[in-house]
């Protein structure tokens, strides 16, 4: 006899659905699975084996085959699982096609018979048409975001049968357990470094990149990580998107939607897959893609490899990052606020401090930096270290709380011009939304003339002056005082092969 | 007898011979010293190798060969007891003669070594004296910069170089190093084709001291390669003169130490030529009549920032932490100062600029 379960399977972060059909029939015993299946997926047949034999079933000693359709798309990891287990039991008539009729399932089994929660269950859940789907329990509540189909949870596949049968209630599907996170860094606690500080609430009300430089103990880790904070709770879209994609990750998502603006630190090390996205056969997100509308600090930038740095490039400028391979390509979100952390030299000291690099170390250091990825960043800082007075006797600063007010202020005036945030003001428009006054023209001018500034350079030096007015809660025009220090947040990169 | 050699001068034997590998200076000195160039090429040089087409690439190249007291090699060298035993040249090499100062210092200076360093090659220059540097990054091609931008009537910069005169190092100063040919003379006693091997700035440098009359240095870290020139001018009994830098800027540090062993200081090309003995013949300006006198300017947030500012690099962070000026203020006034000509700002950093005052 024949059976059909519905199910899906991932593709990047969306779900695809699925049809698992298998027939038993008679013939030499056997247990094929076809339509693409990858190693995790192929391998079911002998969890499903166990599980049934542990969970009291009988395994038929007859040919069974299972296909996954559509057969052209490849179905990737586990959750395969139980809808194949459901599928050969309906096929087997030990359980009644009309008790599964309009349910969808997905999981992964144990060999004990225990359902064990697959990543993705969000995006999964989508691509799911049925009135019901069962998912492990575990995952109950992650499957519940969706707003779909009816959530019903699994703890084992014994139970499971249970429920089906009418022999018992469904458990009830966990809610989240939000762990008490620890409050996240307050801007308060940094001591001094105007500058810094200034920069960090730019970037976050205007979305513009930041690159910090300076020596090793200057606090730029401690600016860069208190810039979440800073953020405005993400809206609904940018939520769901960020959920689908922690989902696809296998992230735990212990407070159900991610509501709070991502903050993701890869090290160095990472490879450009891990950054990228991609992987064989399950292409998963990385981390340019986790920091979707939040943040991606890279700390000790000039260590990442060349080919690493300047594959952000592309989605830098487009916002998503399309991972082709040979089987699939798919495209991630990726708009993300790039915040980068360097010493000025290898050695750390930089020039002003004794550095004890050679000038062909120093050089060397440079070209890691290509001019394309340095031009991308609004923000070049320079922060030093601080004052032993200002570290031992200076007030707190501002809190966060003050600086993330102005920032949604800046942010909702941003708004109100059509953009998300004032980095993303196109060119054509910046005559408009950003007048400045005449002597600030002239200092522009001035710049330009002197070479101090190129064309790209000043889009971005308008932008942030745009920035820098809204969160002043200036008028429409934007007066010298925030055309200057746009202009100094802007450091032009030192050259390596220049002749001094 | 190599085939086909008949006719070329002595000079094609000795650039074969100083081309040959594990011929350097001093082994090219004593095989120079005992035998006759072409005796030399038939004891120590490979007989594969073809005389006449290497001597071919010099003459292709317009690269002259001095030989040791030969017509072409600079007289006050050949005297010296590591005087090259070969010299090569491109340009005029006549115009070595007459007063030398060499201008050397740190690759890796700040703008004051750079501007102190192109002042000194512009106002020497023009007094006819001739500047001999080492082409390098920084101070030494702050130097030649200065010579070259000393106008007509100057003194023709002169270069001495570690690699080969058709190996320009470093890239950044091709412009430069052709300049420096055309106005001038570029020597080096490596062969065509020498690579810029660590050993040869050493030696290099001794050929500076050894041309020079007075050795400037303007700026040096504790352990720079100005350290082997000075070492090389004091066996001579050249003198040593040290431009004072801040005693906190570690680039000034060993000229601030070379102070205090006693080398005269060169506060400007004055003081230069009271060591040359050619007192008098310098422009007639009152000392300290460059950008310390200049009035400083009216507005109280830029006068403020040129003060906290001081001669050494700060970043806008230290700025406003010393002036107690919102960033927003401090920027304003430095783009003000920066149109005035009073700073420049680079990568994040402002300096003061004494060069267009």
């Amino acid at each position: 006899m024949l059976a059909i379960v519905p199910s899906a399977t991932l593709l990047g972060v969306e779900g695809r659905p699925v049809a698992v059909e298998c027939q038993v029939s008679n013939g030499l015993p056997g247990f094929t699975v076809v339509g693409l299946p990858d190693t995790a997926c192929r391998e079911a047949r002998d969890r499903v084996r166990a599980a049934l034999l542990s969970s009291g079933l009988t395994w038929p000693m007859r040919r069974i085959t299972v296909n996954l359709a559509p057969s052209g798309i490849r179905k990737t990891g586990a959750g395969l699982d139980l809808p194949i287990a459901i599928a050969l039991l309906v096929a087997n008539e030990e359980l009644d096609a009309e008790s599964v009729a309009g349910m969808a399932f997905i999981g992964e089994l144990g060999l004990d018979g225990s359902v064990r929660r697959v990543p993705g269950t969000v995006p999964l859940v989508e691509a799911i048409s049925t009135r019901t789907v069962v998912v492990p329990l575990e995952c109950g509540a992650e499957a519940g975001l969706v707003g779909g189909p009816e959530v019903r949870g699994a703890a084992t596949l014994k139970s499971l049968l249970e429920c089906l049968k009418g022999e018992a209630s469904w458990p009830d599907v966990p809610p989240f357990k939000a762990p008490a996170s620890p409050p996240a860094p307050d801007l308060a606690d940094v001591r001094g470094q105007e500058v810094g500080r200034a920069a960090v609430e730019v970037a976050a009300a205007g979305g513009h990149h930041l690159l910090l430089s300076g020596p090793p103990g200057a606090g730029k880790t401690m600016l860069a990580r208190r810039l979440p904070g800073l953020l405005p709770p993400l809206d609904r879209d940018d939520s769901l998107v960020a959920t689908r994609i922690y989902s696809a990750a296998g992230l735990p998502l212990p407070q159900g939607l991610v509501k709070c603006a991502p903050f993701r630190a890869p090290h160095h090390g990472a490879s450009l897959v891990a950054l990228i996205g991609g992987g064989t056969g399950w292409i998963r997100p990385g981390e340019i893609s986790l920091s979707h509308a939040g943040v991606l600090f890279l700390d000790e930038m000039g260590e990442f490899p060349v080919s690493v740095l300047d594959a952000l490039r592309q989605p830098l400028e487009d916002g998503v990052v399309r991972v082709c391979r040979a089987r699939a390509s798919v495209s991630f979100p990726a708009r993300f606020l790039l915040v980068g952390a360097t010493n000025p030299c290898p050695c750390g000291r930089g020039d002003e401090a004794g550095c004890r690099c050679t000038v062909h170390a120093r050089a060397r250091y440079a070209r890691r930096f290509s001019g394309p990825l340095l031009d991308r960043f609004d923000l070049r800082v320079v922060v030093g270290k601080p004052d032993v007075d200002e570290l031992l006797r200076g007030g707190r600063g501002e809190s966060s709380a003050t600086v993330a007010a102005r920032v949604a202020e800046a942010r909702r005036r941003a708004r109100e011009r059509g953009v998300r945030c004032n980095a993303e003001l196109p060119a054509r428009l910046l005559d408009y939304s950003v007048p400045v006054t005449p002597s600030a023209q002239s200092l522009l001018e001035h710049k330009l003339r002197t070479n101090g500034l190129s064309a790209r350079g000043l889009h971005r030096v308008r932008r942030v002056a745009r920035t820098l007015a809204d969160l002043a809660g200036d008028g429409d025009v934007v007066g010298d005082e925030h055309v200057c220090l746009a202009l100094s947040l802007r450091a032009e990169p030192r050259l390596g092969d220049e002749p001094w | 007898m190599v085939s086909g050699s008949a006719g070329l001068p002595p000079e094609a034997y000795a650039a074969a011979l100083a081309g040959m590998p594990g011929v350097g200076p001093a082994r090219l000195r004593e095989l120079l010293d005992r035998w006759s160039p072409v005796e030399a090429w038939e004891a120590a040089g490979d007989p594969r190798v073809d005389v006449a087409e290497r001597w071919s690439l010099y003459v292709e190249g317009g690269v002259a060969v001095h030989l040791r007291g030969s017509a072409g090699y600079p007289p006050t060298l050949v005297d010296d007891h590591e005087a090259p035993a070969l010299l090569f040249s491109v340009g005029d090499v006549g115009v070595v003669d007459g007063p030398r100062v060499a201008i050397i210092g740190s690759r890796r200076c700040t703008r004051y070594g750079r501007d102190v360093a192109f002042d000194l090659g512009r106002d020497l220059a023009r007094i006819g004296v001739r500047v001999v540097s080492g082409l390098a990054l920084g101070i030494d091609g702050a130097a030649h910069l200065g010579v070259l931008a000393a106008g007509d009537g100057a003194a023709p910069p002169v270069a001495v170089v570690g690699s080969g005169l058709d190996v320009v190092y470093p890239r950044a100063h091709r412009r430069l190093w052709t300049q420096v040919a055309e106005a001038g003379v570029v020597l080096s006693e490596a062969p065509l084709g020498a690579r810029p091997e660590p050993w040869r700035f050493p030696a290099r440098n001794r050929i500076l001291a050894a041309l020079a009359d007075v050795v400037v240095v303007v700026e040096s870290r504790t352990k720079g390669g100005s350290f082997h020139t000075v070492q090389a001018a004091d066996q001579r009994g050249v003198t040593v003169m040290a431009v004072p830098g801040p005693v906190r800027s570690p680039a000034s540090a060993y000229t601030n130490e070379l102070l205090v062993s006693g080398s005269p200081p060169a506060r400007d090309v004055d003081d230069v030529l009271v060591a040359l003995d050619l007192r008098g013949r310098g422009p007639k300006r009152k000392r300290g009549s460059s950008a310390t006198a200049q009035p400083p300017p009216d507005d109280p947030h830029q006068a403020a920032l040129l003060e906290a500012m001081g001669w050494q690099p700060s970043s806008l962070d230290q700025l406003v932490v010393r002036t107690g000026l919102s960033p927003g203020q401090a920027s304003v006034a430095l783009a003000h100062l920066e149109v005035g000509g009073w700073i420049v700002g680079q990568a994040g950093w402002w300096e003061r600029d004494s060069s267009t005052h």
